[in-house]
């Protein structure tokens, strides 16, 4: 059986040198397979929504598609954050375009930049940091009103401030191991299960049972990875913007 | 998993540089990755913000536009066509009204001649009859005077005859007043 694994191995595809930052150490910057999934995931979108974004008043297929699209995730960041919203809505389509082309190419295509851990750390990471920056612009050193919420009697805010803390570092962990976590496993069972038909297909008669029933879970995996690939960029974009609503509303916390 | 990779080995024709374990800790890797990210993410972020959102939100804007300015259109056309039909119905209304009022005047004006044109005839006639009725009078007036002439000559006649001597004109006259 083929290596599970062997499918995330980060492979260089165009030779580039290696630039030593000062601080941060050596970094590679060949344009690897993961690079190259990337630039291809944000080329897909940008010509899709070329295509796309037209100004029809009564729109054809692919402006209809980037319309609900668009229309999903400004009604998203319109529920959740309110009227300002529009303004976090560029950063929030871009993040749920970008995640979700890349979950769909890892299905069609030999590599999900998203099943890497150092892409979706990276990506929690700028939404954290997002949410920091508004969250001094906005409010401030009032920012820091965010770990102590209202309402509670005092001797609770040494149990709670801390907490509050810990949950706000560990945001940027969680974003990225959801999507990292989902995306890896849908992938390894993916390649499992696919293993197994050719495994067991060499095993006679009785393995050709076994052989069509991993075939027939294959099939039904790829369905559920679809909707999972989806869904993981939806909730990446639903959890954006509550993370950027807890600091633009920080009055109300 | 460990189990797993020694029997691939067998199939692989190299062993891989890493011993097992999740080819996404191979943190050689990640600083181009993340490098990479964070320009490809900022370029399409751009793209999106700068130019094709805008294009998007536009059309979708442009489209609500089109349909409210739709129908307040269609609503001022409604409202309008309904001024227009309140408007012909109150002409409708003054010209039935006017036309009443015509066919009230030549009535008036056609009696008013008709009683007119009697009253001259009637006039006539009254004025012919009057004119009538004094000739009668004064036909009847000096046949009247006729007859006391008559009779003062007859009683004179007949005085002079029994007595002899005839009376005088004041005599007679007394005499028969």
């Amino acid at each position: 059986m083929a290596d599970p694994m062997h499918q995330f191995q980060i492979k260089k595809i165009v030779e580039l040198p290696t630039v030593t930052v000062p601080g941060l150490g050596a970094i590679d910057l060949s344009i690897t397979n993961s690079v190259a999934a990337m630039m291809l995931a944000a080329a897909l979108v940008m010509a899709f929504y070329t295509l796309a974004a037209r100004r029809a008043v009564i729109p054809g297929r692919l402006q209809a598609v980037g319309e609900m699209l668009y229309g999903l995730v400004d009604g998203l960041a319109e529920s959740i954050i309110g009227h300002e919203g529009k303004k976090f809505l560029p950063f929030i389509f871009t993040l749920f375009a970008f995640v979700l082309v890349m979950n769909i190419q890892g299905m069609f295509l030999v590599f999900t930049s998203t099943s890497q851990l150092a892409v979706t750390l990276t990506l929690g990471l700028m939404v954290i940091l997002t949410v920091v920056a508004v969250g001094f612009a906005k409010n401030g050193v009032k920012f820091f009103k965010l770990f102590a919420p209202s309402g509670v009697p005092w001797p609770l805010y040494f149990l709670l401030v801390p907490i509050e803390i810990l949950s706000f570092l560990i945001r940027p962990i969680t974003l990225g191991l959801r999507l990292f976590g989902n995306m890896l496993g849908g992938h390894v069972v993916l390649k499992i299960f696919a293993g197994f038909v050719i495994a067991l297909g060499g095993l006679g008669v009785l393995g050709w049972a076994g052989s069509a029933l991993a075939l027939t879970s294959v099939v039904a995996l790829t369905a559920l990875e679809f909707m999972v690939a989806f869904l993981q960029a939806f909730v990446f974009a639903v959890l954006a913007c509550v993370y950027i609503n807890d600091v633009v509303h920080l009055d109300s916390h | 998993m460990a189990t797993e990779h020694q029997g691939t080995t067998e199939t692989t024709e190299a062993p891989k540089q890493e011993s097992g374990g999740l080819p996404q800790l191979q943190f050689e890797h990640w600083g181009g990755q993340i490098v990479w990210l964070l320009i490809i993410f900022a370029v399409l972020y751009a793209v999106l913000s700068k130019v094709l959102l805008p294009r998007v939100s536009g059309a979708i804007d442009e489209r609500g536009g089109k349909i409210a300015g739709d129908i307040a259109d269609a609503r001022r056309m409604k409202d309008e066509a309904e001024a227009q039909a309140r408007a012909a119905a109150a002409e409708v209304a003054e010209a039935r009204a006017k036309a009443q009022k015509t066919a009230a005047d030549a009535k008036a004006k056609a009696s008013a001649e008709a009683a007119e044109r009697q009253a001259k005839e009637e006039a006539v006639l009254a004025e012919k009859l009057a004119a009538a009725e004094a000739s009668i009078q004064s036909a009847r007036d000096a046949a009247m005077s006729q007859v006391r002439v008559v009779a003062e000559e007859t009683a004179g006649a007949i005085v002079e005859k029994l007595t002899g001597k005839a009376a005088t004109a004041a005599e007679l006259k007394s005499a028969l007043a």
